[in-house]
């Protein structure tokens, strides 16, 4: 099976270095990982996302169906507002993650990650009966950009007609972007202020709406220094703001509670959902092991799969690497419940040495009077 | 096969020096040492350097032994020796400023430099420029 593209392919070929991603050729980089990530964390940066799963929920059925399917709870959202959530298995492992918007009270929009484009759609597929909706696969049909960091507002204004200034986190308007029909929300998955940008009615086919806007984004955003970034620092960038990227630090063996989500679990909700009975087992049992952050106190890079020792092997780091932001190596693992106080001592393995690191702030790692969306602006 | 051809006139490949199929180049210097480093396919493939494992010195080394490792933000390769020896001296400017990999493979970005014991057994097993550029072609195909 060949690998797939995304609307902006063309651009990435002639600008980045295309890895393969998911099963989608991407780029990793177009200057480099390092100054993609600064661009973010200080001025602003471009990605696309166009990669990932969209799928739209429509029906009269529509919110009784996705609080079905998913541990948060949708019925308290008002129209335009958006949730991150999980969906679990009836064991309570995490099918995936997901950021969902209430677009009206008959349509949904749910995103999801690239890599569970089949499996979430499928499962959403084998979840519809008994509810009277329909949903339909919008992937391919939506161009997805993401514009991330303190200078993203002001760039995307420029081109955009909803006024982004009275967009808060979470929330979706419409707009027109260079005239076309599209949906701005403000969200994203760098820790930065900024938005993700749904350009309409864009088939993979015919991308050059897609392309349009990105090439217009850049060009009024220079004055700010922006950078089209890759994936390598959307990886960087999502680690040192704590975010869980699936399949590396939650995955179907993997609970919510476990993963430190216990916050998008409603077990008090009114409706039944997959998932229910066993994760109200484990919150009244308790987990053993949980996610921290680790900040290595050596030099060093921890990377996916290295072993967090104490006198022996106490658990595996699941994300990793260099913090552009606090020039360091940082990583995401699991560990025994008695090691999660910040503070507490542990060694890396990195191939053959033990390498000092401690149990840290995570969410995000950096501080947030300095960077993230938090932070003042100056 | 042409756009192979094209692909390794990219990347400086210096006369005078010997190669490994991972990407490490040895020189010999007059004093009857041996400098070690990466080559400037490897530098460009990690792409930001960040941060060099280097080996003890007066560490024993068979050749193709691990000796060290180069780290970028998104990947790790071991440095393998590309002769037997003892490890005698390690670029430590390289700690402070893993990036002189990139800037300068061949010179400032040296790694290690080893005290060979059978130097002409092991350069004969080492690939001259011309048979490391096709190395390059073959291995894009």
């Amino acid at each position: 099976m060949g690998l797939k593209r995304s609307h902006l392919y063309e651009y990435h070929k002639e600008h980045g270095k295309i890895v393969e991603f998911a099963g989608f050729e991407m780029p990793v980089w177009f200057e480099g990982i390092i100054p993609e990530h600064n661009a973010v964390r200080n001025s602003v940066g471009l990605f696309d996302v166009s990669h990932m799963g969209r799928t739209i929920a429509e029906g009269k059925d529509v919110e009784k169906y996705v609080n079905y399917i998913i541990t948060n709870d949708v019925s308290a959202l008002e129209p335009m507002s958006g949730l991150y959530t999980v969906m679990c298995n009836s064991k309570g492992g995490i099918v995936d993650d997901l950021t969902l918007y209430k677009l009206d009270n008959e349509r949904v929009l749910i995103v999801y990650n690239a890599s569970n484009r089949e499996k979430d759609f499928n499962w959403f597929k084998n979840l519809l009966e008994g509810f009277d909706i329909s949903i339909s696969d919008v992937s391919d049909d939506i161009a997805m950009i993401a514009i991330q960091g303190p200078k993203a507002e002001k760039t995307l204004q420029e081109i955009a007609t909803a006024n982004l200034k009275d967009l808060p986190r979470f929330k979706i308007a419409e707009s027109k972007i260079l005239g076309y029909d599209s949906l701005i929300a403000r969200t994203g998955y760098t820790g930065e202020d900024g938005f993700e940008v749904f350009i309409l009615d864009t088939p993979l086919k015919n991308p050059i709406k897609a392309i349009e806007v990105w090439n217009m984004l850049l060009d009024v955003g220079a004055e700010y220094g922006i950078k089209a970034c890759g994936l390598g620092a959307r990886d960087s960038l999502r680690l040192e703001a704590g975010l869980s990227l699936y399949g590396n630090d939650i995955d179907e063996e993997i609970n919510p509670f476990e993963a430190k989500l216990r916050w998008v679990v409603k077990l008090k909700k009114a409706s039944n959902f997959v998932g229910k009975d066993a994760l109200l087992k484990i919150s009244f049992e308790g987990v053993k092991k949980t996610r921290v952050g680790i900040t290595l106190e050596e030099r060093g890079i921890p990377r996916h799969g290295y072993e967090i020792w104490d006198q022996g092997k106490i658990g595996v780091i699941t994300s990793g690497g260099y913090s552009p932001t606090l020039d360091r190596g940082i990583a995401l693992g699991y560990v025994p419940l008695e090691y999660d106080k910040i503070g507490t001592p542990v060694k890396i393995k990195i191939r053959d040495k033990f390498v000092k690191g401690k149990i840290c702030k995570s969410h995000p790692f950096y501080d947030e009077s300095e960077y993230g969306w938090k932070r003042e602006m100056k | 096969m042409e756009e192979g051809n094209e692909m390794s006139q990219e990347y400086e490949i210096p006369e005078g020096l010997h190669y490994t199929k991972e990407h490490e180049w040895a020189k010999s210097l007059e004093d009857d040492t041996v400098l070690v480093g990466v080559t400037d396919y490897a530098q460009k493939q990690l792409h930001e350097i960040v941060y060099v494992e280097l080996p003890e010195i007066g560490r024993e080394v068979k050749s193709s032994d691990s000796i060290g490792a180069v780290e970028s933000v998104k990947a790790v390769s071991d440095i393998f020796s590309p002769v037997a020896g003892t490890v005698i001296e390690v670029n430590e400017t390289l700690i402070d400023s893993p990036e002189l990999i990139n800037e300068d493979p061949y010179k400032r970005g040296w790694i290690v430099r080893i005290k060979p014991k059978d130097l002409k057994a092991d350069l004969a097993k080492l690939l001259d420029p011309e048979a490391y550029r096709r190395h390059l072609v073959e291995q894009s195909h």
